[in-house]
């Protein structure tokens, strides 16, 4: 058995953690009584999930004209919404697959609860681009399928296109990633469970996992292989959601900078929503020993060093287009900060540029309720990024005659504010019914970086596991 | 058409066979054997329909309506059974015809389409007008196919039949010892015999002699005051006719005469063609004026004065230019001496007009005129515009005629004098005994009257006019009536009596008296129909010598003192709505007015600056209402107008459009304001220039612009503009020049023309087969908007209203960009300079630059639909496939123009849109044009450059084995625009206009260094001003 340099921090606190104490911790939301917290949750989730769902049918019914768009600013909250889910949707992927391959043991105790959130935020953003439609019920013809329209075929020039096959592959892989990962986990589960319709469900679900050491094998096989997979559509996502803008001709989206300042802007913000998550999870399921103060601090330097990038993206942005000269170019950058939309781009300033700079603090990234307000700070000052590079790129662009305002109506703020109940709705069920943490994955990790192992002297460590010669 | 024939179902009833009598009362003729099927239960029990049968029928009958009811049903097409020989189903018939409403006059060709007027352009073999029209002609065909027409004659406020009222009124017309007809300018010849004939019923002498009948006539906007200074000067009370095209020199003072002055589309193309820089000469207009009008947004030098100053200003030159008058001093010394050095140089070639309706300003413009040579030159006395004779004097005496109980007939045509003289008429109008509209919308007016007996609509109606000496126009129907409505003519001649009530016929014979010295040699059904098919006869013009009177010019005491009150109050017109004609016509609503851009609503203009004084929003946009006032003029006071920044107003002055607040058929809520009682009503002519008083009013007002932003934010790319000096320095990069990139080759650094890069392939569209282009010159387009209300009408562009057009969603495929200089530096790109940038100068150059799709051969938006739904054709089109289109409006978002539309909402069925959108009623719907689909909700739209009218005309080219000719295919905008100033063609033609326009130096593309190649070319706009010239 490997055993991790002393001088790291233990992943796994506390002197009585044993294997099937993981199980007891991780599955007793699962296996107790759904408690009042989780039902007035729930509750309030699934009223504010339904109103989005009767905005959006009010908008699919009535029109797009009951968002606040215009003949000048054709996308606004929509895409920015959906812009913002996908960008929170990165998180989870990056963590299971890159942190995979980059041996980071600390991802075990987070990796399931981010990819979930993962999942449920690529749903989210999925949403948009269809309801933004004006016709969504020919939403298909966006596929390439074979058609009898002569056939009419997709256009492979347009980013838009691009976006289709980006996010849905992404919600494949991610998808069949994150269930392999269950399966053990579900296993486990099926393994306690002592009613007979949980048993069904939880072996149905399971696919008949034995355990045996050949399964594990394969698992971990599997595991490799999809992260390989995955990482590249961690990169890819978002490069193409970003070419949406920059392969237009807007100043302001016209930009060959947006793929990597996207990514980074995903990272950032999806890490933000992780702590958002995670430190309310521990705390009301008693995970503080699983997730510790460590991983908070460890994704807080994640934040500083995506948020440094992102901010150094703004500031180049700002240099090249008052270098390159170009009329429009340099004016959609003065109009950013100086122009009506200023109060978000200095919103967007501040929480994406400075703020991450205070966890430079090792108090104050320790912090958990200054992380928790920071993690919020972050996904607002996020949204208002992709608010700003949409409306305030469009709302005044090359002929002054078109310029004008954008004016949300309620149904856009409707939908968004929708969208985080349903995401809720979806986030609480699987808090309920799966395991919310990877309970097999963490045990493999105990006795190398559990507290209890690492404060063992070596021979007391060598007593317990013997070996054999 | 009345009808009276009888046709009989048999000899029995034409003979009152008693049989036959008796069966008619009977519901069923012959008895239906029901008791004897039912009561006989042998026969009920042999049939071989049992209970189990009628089920299994049942059953089938249910499943097959079920079934059949699953297909849509095609419902209301129907077919004819005889086709008419003019009608070929989707082939438009073309009608000469003129429009005359008493506001506006204009030969026209209307175009139909399976017997149904649907587009209304001139008519370019018009020797008047040479085709020109204005946006309220564009858009009057939409007043035909309206539910708010009387569908009936109308007798104290409910419906009756034609016989009815007939006999009504023409026993209180015997009864009457008076009868007064109260008209517009009666320019129709026939019109006015017809409306005669309703005196000649008098039996005696007598009753002749004591003025039976007396027929007033009333222009809305009245130009009474220049008529009687005519009078005076020449002895002819009429309106002299301009000839712009020969105008060197133009000074106008307060006078729009692009817009609203006088016979607008008589002046404006050929006031173009003194506009083009490379002819010899270029017309210099100058243009002292208090509001912003069309005419000063396209002057070479603007000066904005007070009205109270017109007469001072006017003195001043008539003085010295010699004449002899005491004139005051003014603070536009400078000014006016440009202008009269100019007037000096341009003698006998030169025009000088004035918009007051004031007898003194209007003599001393004659004097001008006299002393400058025009006469006989460029303003012609011997041929006169008859289209305003209305005489105030006369209007206030039948007044106090009707309120002293005299008239006992009262009949109105073609004017709503309650809506434009107001409650004093009203009044009035109360004592008369009997009154007859014949007004084809319930109006004002007509709710008054206890007659209303509603004219056909003027496209339903045969017509004669004479609104120019000696020139004639014929109006001809394009549909056959609609409603239970009869041409007010017939009904004068049926209560006249007369043995033929067919004015066709009576117009005909009023013709044969006209013209017998023509008819000499010509027959007259080839003379008539030559006239019908042309649409106007032109005779030649008997010289008379007029003499020029001096004398009357002698007593005219010129002062400048300002009006009382707060502000110099100018009552105008908007563009689009007129002096009311519009006012429920959602096209012209819609049409934005060609200078604020503000659509739906009259306000009050006010200069920017004094609005900051006062602390007023100067500011457009969605959610940036307007403060309100109430303005009192006259002791009248309109309350909670909304103010709007005006620059260029002059200060001291504001400015209000009348034609707004008309309450048209069961319309709730009229549009804006009735900006009429504010006129000063006088004997001596109504007074548009008025003192008035304002007060703060409490509350904002919504605004619908389609244009918020004023300034073109120093983008020479956008707008191109010079000076006609420089122009003709002959250096192109002067003011035209080249889009270059530094660019690195061989090692060197190279300057190449944006022209020569390229991300993408040669398209496959030069130099092979057509390549549809536009050309649009800037220095002949003076913002009329008539191409937009045409385009309106061309493409069944939806009518959204007022509330989607503040949230910036209109659809039209096609504007005007309105831009005002700036005082900034435009060189200065500093966060503080484009602030500056984007305020107006506070006495501002205007651009007009019509803006539609440009056709780009590398467009943004083909790229980036992910369906594929717009595309490229092989002709050069940005085509759009609406039913492709799934409405991500990617598309809009990358066009760098911003000329693509969407569909918001349901247009044709939602809630939100039936007052407005006439597409929503199937009367409004037989407007659409057949060739154009109605977009559906979800998709996006945009022009298409006229692609149907492209298609027709390469099918006409082919049948005639011939290459489409330059010229044959025009669209919707290039046909309505009366300077000519938008050029459709092929760009691969090389003889075309349109190829030389491409060529042309002064050419270029919007926003060319972006790369999207459009295909629709821009020439710059030359101002005729000297360098240092302001």
């Amino acid at each position: 058995m490997h055993k991790e340099a002393a001088i790291r921090e233990p992943l796994i606190l506390g002197d009585d953690v044993t294997y099937s104490k993981i199980s007891d911790d991780v599955l007793a939301t699962i296996e107790g009584k759904t408690t009042k917290g989780w039902k007035i949750l729930m509750t309030i989730a699934a009223i504010v999930g339904l109103w989005g769902v009767g905005n959006i049918l009010y908008l699919i019914g009535t029109g797009i004209g009951t968002w606040g768009l215009n003949k000048t600013v054709g996308w606004a909250w929509d895409i920015t919404n959906f812009v913002w889910w996908v960008g929170i949707g990165h998180a989870g992927t990056l963590i299971s697959a890159v942190l995979l391959l980059f041996r980071q043991k600390w991802r075990m105790a987070i990796n399931r609860p981010a990819e979930a959130m993962t999942i449920f935020a690529v749903f989210m953003a999925g949403l948009f681009p269809m309801i933004h439609m004006g016709r969504i019920w020919m939403a298909y013809w966006v596929l390439p399928l074979p058609n009898e329209f002569g056939p009419m075929w997709v256009n492979f020039n347009s980013p838009l296109l691009w976006d289709v096959f980006a996010i849905s592959t992404y919600l494949s892989v991610s998808l069949v990633f994150w269930y392999i990962g269950l399966i053990p986990d579900f296993a486990t589960i099926r393994d306690r469970a002592k009613s007979p319709v949980p048993k069904l469900m939880y072996s149905l679900l399971s696919f008949g996992w034995t355990g045996n050491a050949k399964a594990w094998q394969r698992f971990e096989e599997v595991s490799l292989v999809l992260a390989g997979l995955a990482t590249p559509l961690v990169f890819s996502v978002h490069s193409i959601v970003s070419m949406d803008f920059a392969t237009s001709v807007i100043p302001g989206w016209h930009t060959t900078i947006f793929p990597p300042y996207f990514v980074a802007g995903a990272v950032f913000s999806g890490f933000a929503m992780v702590q958002t998550l995670m430190i309310i999870v521990r705390k009301v399921m008693h995970l503080e020993k699983y997730v510790t103060i460590k991983h908070i601090e460890y994704m807080n330097i994640i934040i500083i060093v995506t948020g440094s990038i992102v901010g150094v993206a703004y500031l180049t942005e700002l240099f090249i287009s008052w270098y390159s000269g170009v009329e429009y170019e340099s004016y959609a950058f003065i109009n950013r900060f100086s122009g009506p939309y200023a109060w978000a781009y200095w919103c967007m300033m501040t929480c994406n540029v400075i703020s991450p700079h205070l966890f430079w603090w090792k108090k104050l990234r320790t912090n958990l309720a200054f992380t928790f307000i920071m993690s919020i700070v972050v996904n607002i000052g996020m949204w208002f990024e992709r608010f700003v590079i949409i409306v305030t790129s469009v709302h005044r662009d090359y002929l002054p005659s078109s310029w004008s305002m954008f004016y949300p109506t309620w149904v856009d703020i409707g939908v968004f504010i929708g969208t985080l109940g349903l995401f809720s709705v979806f986030y609480l069920l699987f808090l309920r019914y799966f395991p919310v943490l990877a309970l097999n994955e963490l045990k493999t990790i105990l006795k190398s970086s559990g507290e209890k192992y690492k404060n063992m002297s070596d021979e007391d460590f060598k007593k317990l596991h013997p070996v054999k010669k | 058409m009345a009808n009276s024939k009888k046709y009989w179902k048999g000899l029995e009833q034409l003979n009152n066979d008693p049989k036959f009598l008796e069966s008619v009362n009977n519901e069923f003729p012959e008895e239906l054997p029901i008791d004897k099927f039912l009561g006989d239960n042998e026969t009920l029990e042999n049939s071989s329909t049992s209970r189990r049968d009628f089920l299994k029928y049942l059953g089938f009958g249910v499943a097959a309506a079920s079934l059949a009811a699953c297909e849509t049903p095609v419902t209301k097409a129907i077919p004819y059974i005889t086709k008419p020989e003019e009608i070929t189903p989707g082939k438009a018939n073309y009608y000469a015809s003129t429009y005359s409403d008493g506001n506006d006059f204009a030969p026209i060709l209307v175009k139909t389409r399976e017997g149904r007027p649907i587009h209304v352009t001139g008519n370019k073999e018009s020797k008047l007008t040479k085709g020109a029209i204005n946006a309220r002609v564009a858009g009057a065909v939409l007043s035909l196919y309206d539910n708010n027409r009387y569908k009936n004659p109308m007798m104290g406020g409910n419906a009756t039949d034609w016989k009815t009222i007939d006999a009504a009124i023409k026993k209180d017309l015997a009864a009457a010892k008076n009868v007064r007809v109260l008209t517009t300018s009666l320019i129709s010849p026939s019109t006015r015999k017809a409306i005669e004939s309703l005196g000649t019923k008098a039996s005696t002498e007598e009753e002749l002699a004591t003025n039976k009948l007396n027929i007033v006539q009333l222009d809305e906007i009245s130009y009474s005051g220049m008529l009687d200074a005519n009078m005076a000067s020449f002895g002819v009370r009429a309106i002299p006719t301009y000839n712009f095209a020969k105008a060197k020199t133009i000074v106008s003072v307060g006078a729009d005469f692009m817009g609203n002055w006088l016979d607008t589309p008589m002046y404006l193309n050929d006031y173009a063609q003194t506009r083009k820089p490379d002819n010899d000469w270029m017309s210099k207009h100058f243009q002292f004026e208090a509001n912003m009008s069309l005419s000063g947004t396209n002057a070479d030098v603007r000066i904005p004065v007070k009205p109270s100053e017109y007469a001072a200003i006017l003195a001043n030159i008539y003085k010295q230019l010699g004449g002899s008058i005491d004139a005051p001093k003014t603070n536009y010394d400078a000014q006016i001496a440009n202008a009269v050095k100019s007037l000096k140089a341009a003698k006998g070639a030169s025009i000088v007009i004035a918009g007051n309706n004031d007898k003194d300003i209007q003599l001393i413009v004659n004097g001008i005129n006299q002393i400058l040579g025009n006469y006989g030159n460029t303003i012609d006395v011997n041929t006169v515009s008859k289209t305003k004779a209305g005489d105030d004097a006369k209007v206030e005496a039948l007044i106090a005629e009707m309120n002293e109980g005299k008239v006992d007939v009262l009949a109105i045509y073609g004017v709503d004098p309650v809506f434009s003289l107001g409650e004093k008429f009203k009044a009035a109008l109360g004592k008369v005994k009997s009154t007859i509209s014949f007004a084809t919308k319930a109006n004002e007016t007509s709710k008054a009257c206890k007659y209303v007996c509603p004219d056909n609509h003027a496209f339903e109606s045969w017509n004669d006019y004479n609104p120019v000496s000696n020139y004639y126009t014929i109006q001809q129907p394009t549909i056959s009536p609609l409603f239970n409505t009869r041409q007010a003519q017939e009904s004068c001649l049926v209560w006249a009596e007369k043995e033929d009530t067919s004015y066709y016929n009576f117009i005909r014979e009023t013709w044969k008296n006209t013209f017998a010295s023509e008819l000499v040699l010509t027959p007259f059904n080839d003379f008539w129909n030559k006239a019908v098919h042309d649409g106007e006869i032109k005779m030649n013009v008997e010289t008379n010598t007029v003499s020029f009177n001096g004398e009357a010019l002698a007593g005219v005491k010129v002062n400048n003192k300002p009006f009382a009150g707060d502000f110099e109050l100018e009552i105008t017109q908007n563009a689009a709505v007129g002096a009311g004609a519009g006012a429920d016509n959602p096209w012209l609503q819609e049409t934005p007015d060609p200078i604020t851009k503000i659509t739906w609503d009259n306000y009050v203009t006010m200069n920017p600056a004094e609005m900051k004084e006062r602390g007023y929003n100067t500011q457009l946009g969605q959610e940036s209402p307007a403060n309100m006032i109430s303005v009192t003029a006259n002791g009248v006071t309109i309350e909670n107008m909304p103010v709007v920044a005006q620059p260029g107003q002059a200060r001291g002055t504001i400015g209000i459009a009348v034609g707004y607040g008309k309450v048209v058929g069961n319309m709730t809520e009229p549009t804006g304001k009735n900006a009429y009682p504010l006129v000063g009503r006088s004997a001596t002519g109504a007074a548009y220039y008025v003192g008035a008083t304002i007060a703060e009013v409490s509350g904002t007002y919504p605004i619908a612009a389609t244009q918020t932003h004023q300034t073109v934010m120093g983008r020479d790319s956008v707008v191109r503009e010079t000076t006609l000096a420089t122009y003709k320095h002959g250096n192109k990069d002067a003011y035209n020049p080249e889009h270059k990139l530094v660019t690195h080759e061989k090692g060197e650094f190279i300057k190449k023309n944006i022209k020569e890069f390229d991300l993408w392939k040669e398209h496959p569209v030069e130099n092979i087969g057509h390549r549809w282009g536009m050309s649009i010159d800037m220095n002949t387009c003076i913002g009329c908007s008539a191409c937009v209300t045409a385009c309106i009408s061309e493409n069944n562009v939806p009518v959204v209203g007022k509330d989607e057009v503040r949230r910036g969603r209109e659809m039209h495929w096609m504007r005007i960009d309105r831009y005002y200089s700036t005082d900034a530096d435009i060189e200065d790109k500093s966060i503080a300079g484009y602030r500056k940038m984007e305020d107006p100068a506070d006495n501002p150059q205007v651009v007009h630059q019509p803006m539609m799709c440009q056709h780009c051969n590398h467009a943004g938006c083909e790229t980036v639909c992910p369906v594929a739904a717009t595309t490229h054709s092989n002709e050069g089109l940005n085509m759009m496939a609406y039913n492709r289109c799934i409405g991500t409006r990617y598309c809009a978002n990358n066009c760098a123009y911003k000329v693509r539309r969407f569909n918001w909402f349901n247009y044709i069925a939602y809630d939100k849109f039936t007052e407005v959108n006439p597409a929503q009623d199937d009367l409004g719907r037989m407007v659409l044009n057949p060739d154009v689909v109605v977009r559906a909700r979800g998709v996006m739209e945009k022009c298409s450059m006229c692609v149907q009218r492209i298609q027709a005309g390469k099918l006409d080219a082919k049948k005639a084995s011939t290459k489409v000719q330059d010229g044959a295919i025009q669209t919707a905008c290039s046909g309505a625009c009366p300077t000519n100033a938008i050029t459709f063609g092929d760009l691969n033609d090389t003889e075309s206009k349109i190829n030389g326009d491409m060529n042309h130096d002064r050419a270029y593309r919007v926003i060319e260094e972006v790369g999207q190649q459009p295909n629709v070319y821009y020439l710059t706009k030359v101002r005729n001003l000297e360098n240092n010239e302001a």
